[in-house]
């Protein structure tokens, strides 16, 4: 047990410098890039936006408004000074304001997305995977069964059709055609969001047909992924020896066979959680659903340089932190995989 | 075995329940008929901040959710259109127009009297000065810097008159509180004067002259939702017209897939789209029977008083030299331009100024003849590059294209599409590059004079407008045809104008705007004043306002300075004078190449509403992000019960 916990140890703090690099490191580069490309400069940005939206600003107010600006936002001092204050205000927090809703602070308005992703997100990526894996892993112990059959096809049928054609469709059905579900928003306009059961009611309307959406496509993929996994496990020797054993079916399909295919399918979610605070974009355009991807988006368009920091940082953080813990993880699921990096 | 089975069908029928349950109880807004909500597309989709309406403090990125359109005001509002009562000068919190004394170094302003904030405090002449007088302290506030750098001193005449001193003569003062699309918009001052930080403060719940309250708004951003005042009539737009608007309420709502849109108007779930692509508003035009465009029928779109052209920076070869861009614009098929971008549905202009608006009676039938005249001499040769024949062109062709009728008189089809535009010349446009030294390879392919390929990128907007990256593909396309090597680079919009305000590309030129007017208003001095040398920054340095191109002309500096000199209300003939002399030098200079209007596919739905702005009753602009839409809300009649 000694030995066990000298090893984990060991293997845990090598995983976590290397965690804690891919942060710094892509802090480093979400810093550089807005700053390296030309005409970044907030306040400039401030001023063009009003005129691109068609704001009369006459030619001799311009630049007085940019310095004043300038000064506003506080961004002086030279680049390296800039990114020791950045590293300085990040570990207490501070992410610092949006330029595009300034003063509003970056956390303020990642906050008021974040549940909303997370709660779409991550709830339909893991009904998704636990769907697609358990039915991708007996379809491929009992191939030849009709519901098998006809899940594979639908999920091949599925698979090619863009994201955003088929979300329209499902919109077009239920939402258009016959109505059951609402075609747009995170809940009914006019309702002030409470814990009240009419409020809870609204945001589970307007969230099926999103996560159905995401449930649908995300399941096809787990379930073919899950069941070519599998059908390869399936001619294992071990699982061949378990047959002659006269091991019962469900013993060897659980134990042996899924439990030997899991740690890709367990790899392939965590990155994909990890992946969740990026927000699901074209999910949020179709079905006018609150999250980071459209804050992302509108960031972007507004050239909301701190807020894009902000999102990708999140981003950078859940991926660096989800594979660190699929990486504690496996051994656990797979016997193969030992914390001294040996194979079992 | 029937257990489970039957586990099963509980397992399966409660799901069936649950979700059949909460979609039975079908919603629409709670307690709200759907009669009494016009329902409008805020075209900024999701606003990233939304209970921030703080339109002087900055960091409002959206200013299309009713905030500017139904709650703030300001003294005057110039239609692009024709006007509500048929004047596009609008007194809305002034009683009358400003009053400048005779070296425009004083601005007196009497307001209208009986007009109260939506919370019931009578708005007086300390509500302007308290505007002017934060805006001047804060140069970083929207508006700041221009009362900083303009007022000397702002003072109360009585509780309806003020007085401006100015720090120096400027006839043009007045239009920092005349909205074309926005303005400077009056603070209440009840409500700052007891705000520590006026940047910081984010006014919610906003507080207005306008006829309508925010009654409540999505925390996400994607809807806000407006009550119309009990005292109404109390509001700038009631005290000015004494109409009640007939909308209880008014709904503005992000959306950012047209394909949406089009179904939720077709589901009457919409009432008003800003702007769609082409093809979306014909469907609709074609589909649904309560469908309103601008124009009933082709080409249906309304044309904003802003025109997109081929910007090019004169600071790098070789778009320095008038004849290249002269031989450009020659190379541009307009019509096939016009079929792709628009589906033929384009405004289109030869001249530097938009053919909107009460312009064609200005500037487009005046300088018509000129046009017609006008000679580009190449060498020894003389060409009349002028094709008023090209609208007529695009009619056919879009006819024969699309299957869409079109009318048989070519009048009516110039009111539709324009006057005309430069002839489609590739021979000329060759002679000219000749005339400049280039040369053609064994290819067929233009060389610089050095020798080298003469290659252009054109920057465009990418996704946003979709006209406008098939605009600048068609031009593309038109200039391959004629040799150039020439492909487009299409970017988010920001990106857009950061790139061309800095001018820094090699290769490249800008498909985007620089040329705005009122509309209503024959004054240029709206765009041109940044056309001044006083204003050029060189490349590398971002512009100031209006200048991309980075043109230099003398004698466009003069125009600039007569304009100064003009009464903005007394002097319109004068101005039209210098605007159509500003006309014909752009058009022996080609600064930039005029294309055609940005024209709006703003599609209505009369099923629940009537009375929308047409080009058979053009009182108001339809394009409901413009701050003038304000009009549109005492003309809307509900629609008759289906």
């Amino acid at each position: 047990m000694g030995g066990f916990l000298k090893f984990f140890i060991r293997y845990l703090g090598a995983r976590l410098i290397v965690c804690f690099l891919v942060i710094f490191v892509g802090v480093t580069i979400t810093f550089l890039i807005p700053r390296l490309i030309p005409g970044s400069n907030p306040a400039e940005i401030a001023v063009r936006r009003l005129q691109m939206a068609g704001a009369y600003l006459p030619p001799e107010s311009v630049e007085p408004m940019r310095e004043a600006l300038l000064k506003l936002y506080g961004l002086e001092g030279s680049m390296i000074e800039q990114y020791f204050r950045y590293w300085r205000e990040l570990l207490k927090g501070n992410l610092g304001p949006s330029f595009a809703s300034f003063p509003t602070p970056v956390v303020v308005l990642i906050s008021r997305s974040l549940p909303w992703t997370v709660g779409l997100l991550a709830l339909t990526a893991v009904v998704s995977w636990v769907i697609g894996t358990l039915l991708g892993g007996v379809a491929s112990y009992r191939g030849k069964r009709l519901w098998v059959r006809v899940f594979e096809m639908f999920s091949n049928a599925v698979r090619p059709i863009p994201y955003y054609i088929f979300a329209l469709t499902l919109l077009i059905i239920f939402a258009y055609v016959l109505r059951w579900f609402p075609a747009g928003g995170a809940f009914q306009v006019g309702i002030v969001p409470s814990f009240s059961s009419t409020f809870v009611k609204s945001v589970i309307k307007h969230g099926f047909l999103p996560a159905l959406s995401l449930i649908i496509i995300g399941m096809g993929a787990w379930f073919l992924n899950m069941r070519n996994l599998a059908s390869g496990v399936t001619h294992e020797d071990f699982v061949i020896f378990a047959h002659q054993m006269k091991i019962k079916e469900s013993t060897i399909l659980k134990n042996y066979v899924m439990k030997t295919a899991m740690p890709a399918q367990l790899t392939g979610l965590a990155l994909q959680l990890g992946t969740v605070f990026s927000g699901t974009i074209i999910t949020e355009i179709v079905f006018n659903y609150p999250g980071l991807g459209t804050l992302a988006f509108t960031a972007i368009m507004q050239s909301d340089y701190n807020l894009i920091m902000g999102i990708t940082l999140c981003s950078i953080v859940a991926v660096a932190f989800a594979t660190l813990l699929v990486d504690l993880l496996l051994p656990f699921v797979d016997p193969r995989i030992q914390y001294t990096g040996g194979a079992g | 075995m029937v257990r489970r089975s039957l586990w099963w069908l509980v397992v399966v029928f409660s799901v069936v329940g649950l979700v059949g349950s909460i979609a039975l109880a079908q919603e629409v807004l709670p307690g709200v008929p759907r009669s009494e909500v016009i329902i409008i597309e805020d075209p900024s989709g999701r606003s990233l901040d939304p209970g921030r309406f703080n339109l002087w403090g900055g960091g409002v990125t959206s200013w299309s959710t009713g905030v500017q359109q139904v709650c703030l005001g300001t003294l005057w509002y110039i239609d692009p259109d024709e006007g509500i009562e048929g004047d596009p000068w609008i007194n809305l919190l002034a009683a009358e127009p400003p009053i400048y004394n005779e070296n425009y170094t004083e601005m007196t302003v009497k307001l209208r009297q009986g007009i109260t904030w939506s919370d019931g405090v009578a708005f007086t002449a300390d509500d302007v000065i308290f505007t002017v007088e934060t805006l001047k302290a804060h140069p970083e506030m929207t508006w700041g810097a221009y009362m900083q750098v303009n007022v000397e001193e702002v003072q109360k005449v009585d509780d309806y008159t003020v007085l401006f001193k100015l720090k120096k003569p400027n006839g043009r003062f007045h239009t920092i509180f005349t909205v074309r699309w926005s303005a400077c918009y009056i603070m209440p001052k009840h409500i700052f004067e007891k705000v520590e930080d006026p940047v910081a403060f984010a006014f919610n719940p906003p507080i207005g002259t306008g006829p309508y309250v925010l009654k409540t708004y999505d925390t996400n951003g994607y809807w806000f939702l407006w009550e119309l005042r009990e005292d109404w009539d109390k509001s700038d737009l009631g005290v000015a017209y004494g109409k009640k608007p007939a909308p209880k309420y008014i709904l503005y709502k992000g959306i950012a897939s047209p394909e949406k849109k089009v179904m939720d108007q077709m589901a009457h779930e919409l009432d008003i789209i800003h702007d769609l692509p082409p093809e979306g508003a014909i469907t609709l035009s074609q589909n649904n029977p309560y469908c309103v465009t601008w124009f009933d029928g082709w080409p249906w779109a309304h044309p904003d008083p802003t025109l997109p052209a081929v910007i090019m920076n004169h600071e790098h070869f070789p778009y320095n030299l008038k004849e290249v861009r002269w031989a450009l614009a020659l190379a541009i098929d307009m019509v096939q331009v016009a079929l792709q971008a628009y589906n033929g549905c384009a405004t289109i202009s030869p001249i530097h100024v938009p053919p909107t608006g009460l312009y064609p009676g200005w500037y487009f039938d005046k300088i018509e003849p000129w046009l017609k005249e006008f000679t580009l001499k190449v060498g020894t040769e003389e060409l009349k590059p002028y094709d008023p024949e090209i609208p007529v062109k695009i009619a056919e062709a879009v006819k024969y294209a699309f299957g869409y009728k079109i009318p048989d008189d070519p009048q009516e089809i110039k009111k539709l599409v324009g006057y005309g535009w430069w002839k489609y010349a590739p021979d000329v446009a060759a002679k000219l590059l000749e005339s400049a030294g280039f040369k053609k390879d064994k290819g067929g392919k233009w060389l610089l004079p050095d020798g080298k390929p003469w290659k252009i990128s054109i920057l465009c907007e990418a996704a946003t407008r979709s006209v406008m990256t098939r605009a600048a593909a068609a031009i593309a396309e038109q200039w391959r045809k004629f040799g150039i090597d020439a492909q487009i680079e299409a970017v988010e919009p920001s990106m857009l104008w950061t790139r061309m305000n800095y001018g820094e590309d090699p290769n490249t030129v800008y498909w985007a705007w620089c040329i705005e007017t009122w509309g209503g208003h024959p004054d240029l001095f709206w765009f041109l004043e940044s056309w001044h040398s006083e204003y050029y920054r060189p490349t590398g340095q971002t512009v100031v306002a209006k200048n991309p191109m980075r043109y230099k002309s003398e004698a466009m500096d003069k125009i600039i300075e007569q304009l100064r000199q003009t009464d903005f209300f007394k002097d319109q003939e004068k101005m039209i004078e210098l605007g159509l002399e500003y006309i014909k030098i752009c058009v022996e200079d080609m600064p930039i190449i005029p294309v055609f209007s940005y024209n709006v596919f703003t599609v209505c739905d009369g099923y629940y509403w009537t009375g929308y702005p047409t080009a058979e009753d053009p009182y108001t602009n339809p394009v409901p992000n413009w701050g003038n839409t304000r009009f549109m809300f005492i003309k809307l009649q509900p629609a008759e019960k289906k």
